[in-house]
């Protein structure tokens, strides 16, 4: 028994590949898939049918100078020769001439039912709902093994982490993944959920093959929440990213549509409580200075100014009126005075004493006032300051009247 | 139902009941409004201050729903009925 390395029983396979004189120059046909140079600016792809599929390769040298390159989805006639890659033990057709051969099947069948969709009004604008700006619960069809929920999950848990998350778990490729993608979007759609991710990583044009089926868009035409399709890469076009409300390039995108940032909402709101903090305090300051004016208004209004006022008023008068009063008072009592020692000195005894006699006639006791009032001989009563005497008139005296002074 | 409680009891505490059931839609409207009417500064200080507190138990009430501590997943069957917790 020999006992090969796997580099010895490699190139023993590759050298029966090479030997074949069928294998070294060869014409094959069918649809092709993943085309895309390498950034080498080598061209790698896969060539398909219904049964079965070929890796193939076209170097940067060769891939210059064809008139066509392969296009996903498109039928091409190529030819070269198959051997074996060693590194990767695979088989591979290595590709000198492309020739395209029509449009590929898959191609036509997406093309064949966009059409029909889009003609039935199925991608109108007008279809499109908004999505909630603010969802509490969010639905997500996909499968549960899939990379993909967990980017979603990820994202939802650091944009809208409030957010109810129900997954409807489904097969996302292969036979069977259509049907299972329609039950998890009614499911989901009777779940009471604000909007729906119908998401999917990356892949081949088969893996995403689900995507495009008839029953799967119509679901999501049919859904009663919005969807958001984020199916595969930025690259990738489906029939559900078309059919959908919003269109994600990845699954992460379909999440952060789907979302608001919480971040920037915190900010909203922190700037709302400032708002709301600052408008209180001026308003609590106007009232307090409305306050304060109120009060010096008052103060200046109160009856208790006036009262001082005419307090102060009626002292004033009431001196005056005391001053006034005294002094008239004293004039009064000096005016009385002087009238009393007026009348003291014209009293009887008060000007008896100052040396003035009192004369009166004898026989009648009348007042001798004028010199004709009496005759020579006639006896007189004299009355001086301490008693009297009489006497007789003898006759005129040498005297003259006296005048009154002016 | 797949709707369980929204929020856990202490993060109910203090708030008035009517503003912890908000969503945060309802919450952070109110919010504005509440800011909206007391900038107009046309309402009496009494009901200035009952809107003032109104509004920092919203904005209380939103920041709980954006910081709530993690994403609750579950999963739901065929019916869209809740088939429990799911682990990522």
């Amino acid at each position: 028994m020999q006992i090969y390395t796997v580099c010895d029983l490699t190139t023993y396979v590759k050298a029966l590949f090479d030997g074949d004189p069928e294998l070294v120059d060869v014409w094959v046909q069918g649809e092709a898939s993943n085309c895309r140079p390498a950034a080498s600016g080598h061209w790698y792809w896969t060539l398909k049918d219904e049964e079965a599929s070929l890796r193939c390769v076209m170097w940067r040298s060769q891939a210059a100078a064809q008139e066509c390159l392969p296009e996903d989805g498109g039928a091409f006639l190529l030819h070269g020769s198959v051997s074996v890659y060693p590194a990767q033990g695979q088989y591979q057709l290595y590709v000198d001439h492309v020739e395209p051969v029509g449009v590929g099947d898959l191609y036509r069948q997406f093309e064949a039912l966009k059409a029909k969709l889009e003609a039935e009004g199925l991608f109108d604008p007008e279809r499109k709902r908004l999505l909630p700006a603010y969802p509490e619960r969010i639905g997500i069809v996909t499968s549960t093994e899939a990379v993909a929920l967990r980017d979603v999950c990820h994202v939802l848990a650091r944009r809208w982490p409030s957010a109810e998350v129900s997954v409807a778990p489904t097969l996302v490729q292969g036979e069977g993944a259509p049907e299972m993608i329609v039950a998890a979007l009614d499911a989901i759609g009777g779940a009471g959920v604000d909007v729906v991710i119908l998401t999917r990583g990356g892949g081949s044009l088969e893996d995403l093959w689900a995507f495009n089926d008839e029953r799967v868009a119509r679901a999501i035409a049919s859904c009663p929440v919005p969807v958001v399709a984020g199916v595969g890469h930025e690259t990738d076009f489906t029939i559900a990213d078309f059919v959908a409300d919003t269109r994600a390039p990845t699954p992460s995108a379909a999440a952060e549509l789907a979302t608001p940032d919480a971040w920037e909402l915190a900010q909203n709101v922190d700037e709302l409580r400032e708002r709301l903090g600052r408008q209180m305090r001026s308003q609590l300051e106007t009232a307090v200075q409305e306050l304060a004016y109120a009060r010096r208004r008052l103060t200046r209004a109160s009856p208790a100014r006036t009262v001082a006022e005419g307090e102060t008023a009626l002292v004033n008068l009431g001196g005056r009126l005391q001053r006034s009063l005294v002094s008239r008072l004293r004039l009064a009592r000096a005016d009385l005075e002087g009238q009393r020692r007026r009348l003291a000195a014209l009293s009887p005894p008060a000007t008896l004493a100052r040396g003035y006699a009192h004369v009166s006639r004898r026989r009648d006791g009348h007042p001798v006032r004028s010199t004709a009032d009496v005759v020579a001989g006639e006896g007189i009563d004299v009355r001086v300051t301490d008693g009297g005497f009489g006497a007789v008139v003898e006759g005129q005296a040498n005297l003259f009247p006296l005048e009154e002074d002016e | 139902m797949t709707s369980s409680s929204k929020t856990t009891p202490e993060a109910t505490s203090e708030l008035p009941e009517d503003v912890a059931a908000l969503g945060f839609e309802e919450a952070f409207q109110a919010l504005e409004d509440a800011v909206a009417q007391l900038e107009t500064g046309e309402l009496p200080l009494e009901e200035s201050l009952a809107l003032y507190e109104r509004g920092v138990a919203l904005s209380e009430r939103c920041n709980r729903l954006l910081t709530a501590a993690e994403l609750r997943i579950r999963k739901v069957d065929g019916e869209g009925q809740d088939a429990g917790e799911l682990e990522l």
